[in-house]
């Protein structure tokens, strides 16, 4: 008996000690967890606290950091070294958690984390090669002296803290997820640059217009609905800009399509008949659609000349539109150094300052959105991929073993088959990934791949005194292709349209390529000085909002699939009129929310609908939308109505076209549609509108009908017209946790909407609004959603983000020593090195 | 009483100087194997002695600076309110601490005779 309940009473113990210990799936170990000691509970604002004195390895001489109110870093040394490292132990202090967890997923290596729950995404991430181009990458900043120190110092200021905390002083995330951080290397700076790129260059239609050409041929219906230069759009350069180069030849593969082919063409040497191929993608295997450029995502950046502006000083405007995010995308910083003295926003796993200012210039950025990927189908010898057609020879692929471990299981190990363009990325009969529509069999040539280095760019902007040096920066910028708009205290203003771009014919890429065939290749770049660009324009303003960056007479060709042509449009629009522009005015507009879409096609809608109108709710909507300002406030239910009426008319539109596999072909663009709308109002893809019923002919027909299936839906998902209708409700705007976990994250109801200057749509955002003038002294204003903590426990987490919604930016505080004065500091560190 | 306290103040010097939370079961057991004269007096020395120091602690900590921790954790257990988790904190620490004294207890059981008088 004895016996009996000591084994039993043991083994209970032992279960509870197992179960407190360890992780069950997502449920953590509550033990460990709940420790008032050493768990969640060490991690409240006790963090805040500004510390006096720090001793930090690794520095050579004293390191002063003033905070300001927001908790902001100024941080001031006295050589590079000591910056970096600084920068590396505030940064690591603030969000190593975060840092860390990027790295992770960029790396592949989420499944030491989550467990299995993160293999596919894992496979995904090294099939792609996103671990590789990184490596190619730290080849480059270590042959560059300045990046080089730059990098190795912000990985000791990292490490310096990891190993100053401890495990009690762990940010949170570490406690639930139950792991700890391990030493920082350059090789997780590197992944940030690549993250970046992929989350910028990444999206592709590829694989879907190839699909479609499959169906409908190539031909005006893709040239219609896909153009390469879209109807409406005000390109980043103003049209008839005169070029300041003479162009090289373009490849002469030839006319647009030339070379392209949903499957491998005849080649001279073709492969003997029975061998296997991958083929053009099959079409049960294609992948859900929703992959597009999406269209709410992008980001504005103007910049002012001083003859508009009262008085006299250039400005320059930027927000940057990202996924929300908390821990915040960003924070900020104001890095001093001999030779730098720079204030702006940077991402937490790398040093420098990526957008900001510093005494003489401001810089910002909008994403290129070019074209920088492109698939090319390979035809293998065998089942083996170890030999592949090309150029009329098999050629031996190369094969990479990615070892992926998994959190309580055993390591799988994925064997990548690199062909001359590139990897593999997913195989016939392979399940599709859901975060791009990769076409089976083929291989990936990706502009992230080549070797660069990013943060030669941003070290030089930084330390820039003018528009040459600025030019000279802009040179070693690879990938992700980027609107730079510039301004400067001798009244410059400026945008190149800057990155490393493949020459070649118009349309190419656009589909599926044929990878046999080297005349497909990229085999040559556009010369720096040739990317489109433009200095102090007549107009008086720059701008940009990831439109397409040329009209059709550039000598060059750079992507298609732009940016919508509605920010864009509307940011020129305001500065076309203004004068006497103030900072205040810029602040305004960055939150503007005027929808120049609805204002476009609305009165030619309601003009349709308007006696078709038949239920209560169809007249309160036409009524609502009558009396609209064309503002997507969020307390408003117009917008919210637009929306659904302009589904409708998509669906209804596009929903012929697209029957059977076609139905998960992507929308054409909204200004394709406006196009439509208001110019072709009979013509051909509004005729038989609805596949179910008889046809109908018109657009005067399709509108009613979008109507009333659009006030059907919204009752049906909203109840009957009313509060919850609101535009901000339904938008239902989200700051999610990093790692989603639950309550860490943040709702908000908020003005804006994906396709107006203020581009708060339900998870995407302004990332960073900034406005700085170009005085006698440097002034600029900013916010961000989030605060400059990464810690959830903390008063700085999340402090901003009503601000932010409201378009409140803060006057930042620009110090141009350590020890100035300024009654926004509240506190300062001296920061010494040590053992 | 005595008793109580000691493995409290035990548990605590420990859990002050490393990270480990097993301490709280730990602890009880070796009171339970070396000391505790019944299994009852096992339980409830390990589950006040645990239960009480995770209850001040918490409390502590929750007064001091780690609300807004505590409210977002309660979010992440999908409980409304945040005090729970300083109930919570303590239940853990007292149901494992009272299961170990008595394994620990019923463990001596095996080689020796309880302990005919306890320290109080």
């Amino acid at each position: 008996m004895k016996r009996a309940r000591a084994i039993i009473s043991l083994v209970l113990a032992a279960a509870a000690f197992w179960a407190l210990d360890n992780r069950h799936g997502s449920f953590p170990a509550l033990g460990k967890l709940l420790n008032p000691f050493a768990g969640f509970w060490q991690n409240g604002d006790r963090g805040d606290a500004i510390p006096k004195t720090l001793t930090v390895p690794g520095l050579r001489e004293e390191v002063r950091v003033a905070w300001d109110e927001h908790r902001v870093p100024h941080i001031f040394a006295r050589n590079d070294h000591d910056l970096f490292l600084a920068q590396g132990y505030v940064a690591a202090t603030l969000r190593l958690w975060q840092m860390d967890f990027q790295s992770s997923y960029t790396a592949g290596r989420i499944s030491e984390v989550v467990g299995a729950a993160g293999l596919r995404q894992d496979i995904f991430t090294r099939r792609f090669g996103l671990p590789w181009a990184a490596e190619n990458t730290i080849r480059a900043f270590r042959d560059d002296p300045e990046t080089r120190e730059a990098i190795e110092a912000f990985t000791a200021g990292v490490n310096a803290r990891i190993r100053a905390i401890g495990r009690k002083g762990l940010p949170v995330e570490y406690k639930i997820l139950d792991y700890r951080p391990e030493p920082w290397t350059d090789l997780k700076c590197a992944l940030l640059l690549k993250a970046m790129a992929f989350s910028l260059t990444s999206y592709n239609q590829d694989a879907a217009m190839t699909r479609m050409k499959g169906w409908v041929g190539r031909g005006s219906v893709i040239d219609t609905l896909f153009p390469l230069f879209s109807p409406l759009v005000d390109p980043v350069i103003p049209p008839g800009t005169p070029l300041d180069f003479v162009p090289v030849p373009v490849p002469s593969s030839g006319e647009e399509g030339a070379g392209e082919g949903a499957g491998p063409r005849a080649v001279a040497a073709g492969p003997p008949a029975g061998e296997s191929s991958s083929g053009a993608p099959g079409q049960r295997e294609f992948a859900s659609p929703g992959y597009r450029t999406g269209p709410d995502l992008g980001s504005n950046n103007w910049a002012v000349g001083g003859k508009l502006t009262r008085d006299g000083f250039p400005i320059l405007c930027n927000d940057m539109h990202l996924e929300l995010s908390l821990p915040a995308v960003w924070y900020e910083v104001q890095l001093s150094a001999p030779g730098i003295n720079v204030r702006g926003v940077a991402f937490p796993p790398a040093p420098l300052v990526v957008a900001g200012y510093n005494e003489h210039i401001a810089w910002g950025f909008t994403n290129g959105t070019d074209d920088v990927l492109d698939w090319y189908d390979i035809r293998f010898k065998d089942d083996t991929h170890s030999e592949y057609l090309y150029g009329g020879e098999w050629r031996r692929s190369e094969f990479r073993e990615e070892a992926i471990k998994v959190r309580g299981g055993a390591t799988v190990v994925d064997r990548v088959v690199t062909t001359v363009h590139g990897p593999i990325v997913r195989w016939k009969g392979e399940p599709a990934f859901t975060n791009m529509d990769v076409p089976a069999g083929a291989a990936l040539r990706w502009l992230g791949h080549d070797a660069s280095n990013e943060f030669a760019t941003l070290n030089a902007l930084g330390r820039a005194a003018g528009y040459e040096d600025y030019l000279k920066a802009l040179e070693s910028w690879v990938c992700p292709g980027q609107n730079f708009a510039y301004a400067d205290r001798d009244g410059t203003i400026a945008i190149w349209h800057n990155g490393k771009y493949p020459l070649r014919w118009k349309g190419q890429g656009r589909f599926v390529l044929d990878g046999s065939d080297p005349a497909n290749d990229w085999t040559g770049w556009i010369p720096h000085a040739h990317v489109p660009h433009v200095k102090d324009p007549d107009r008086g303003f720059v701008s940009s909002a990831n439109q397409a960056p040329t009209d059709a007479a550039y000598p060059y060709y750079f992507g298609w699939d732009y940016a919508p042509y509605e920010r864009g449009a509307r940011i020129n629009e305001i500065l076309r009129s203004a004068r006497d522009v103030t900072p205040a005015d810029m602040v305004r507009m960055q939150a503007d929310v005027l929808d120049i879409r609805a204002r476009a096609v609305l009165p030619r809608l309601l003009e349709l609908v308007r006696s078709e109108a038949a239920t209560e709710g169809e007249k309160k909507c036409v009524e609502e939308l009558a009396g609209w300002n064309f503002e997507a406030r969020a307390a408003f239910i117009a917008p919210t109505v637009f929306r659904e009426f302009w589904n409708e008319l998509n669906r209804l539109t596009w929903g012929d076209e697209t029957t059977g596999e076609m139905g998960r072909m992507p929308w054409p663009s909204s200004q394709v549609m406006v196009d439509q709308i208001l110019n072709h109002p009979r013509g051909e893809f509004f005729a038989a509108a609805d596949q179910n019923g008889p046809p109908f002919g018109t657009f005067t027909e399709v509108a009613p009908k979008a109507l009333h299936a659009a006030v059907e839906k919204m009752e049906r998902r909203l109840g009957p017209f009313g509060d919850a209708w609101r535009w901000g409700k339904v938008k239902g705007t989200e700051i999610r946790h990093l790692a989603r976990i639950p309550g860490f994250g943040r709702k908000i109801e908020a003005d804006g909407a994906g396709q107006v200057i203020d581009a708060i749509s339900s998870v995407w955002a302004p990332s960073w609004r900034m406005v700085v003038e170009l005085g006698h002294e440097v002034k600029a204003w900013g916010n961000y959603p989030g605060g400059q903590s990464g810690n959830p426990g903390s008063k700085f987490y999340e402090d901003r983000v009503e601000d932010w919604a409201a378009g409140k930016p803060y006057e930042l505080v620009f110090l141009k020593s350590a020890d100035e004065p300024d009654p926004r500091i509240v506190g300062r560190t001296v920061m010494r090195g040590g053992r | 009483m005595i008793a109580m306290l000691v493995c409290l103040l035990v548990m605590l010097g420990l859990q002050i100087v490393t990270p480990y939370w097993w301490w709280v079961m730990i602890v009880p057991f070796a009171f339970g194997a070396a000391v505790a004269t019944g299994g009852w007096r096992a339980i409830r020395t390990g589950l006040l002695s645990a239960g009480l120091l995770w209850l001040g602690a918490g409390t502590y900590f929750y007064l001091t600076g780690s609300h807004l921790i505590a409210t977002r954790m309660a979010r992440m257990f999908g409980l409304g309110k945040s005090w729970p988790m300083i109930a919570a904190t303590a239940a853990v620490a007292a149901l494992a601490a009272g299961l170990s004294g008595y394994a620990g207890y019923a463990v001596r059981g095996l080689f020796k005779k309880p302990a005919t008088k306890e320290p109080s």
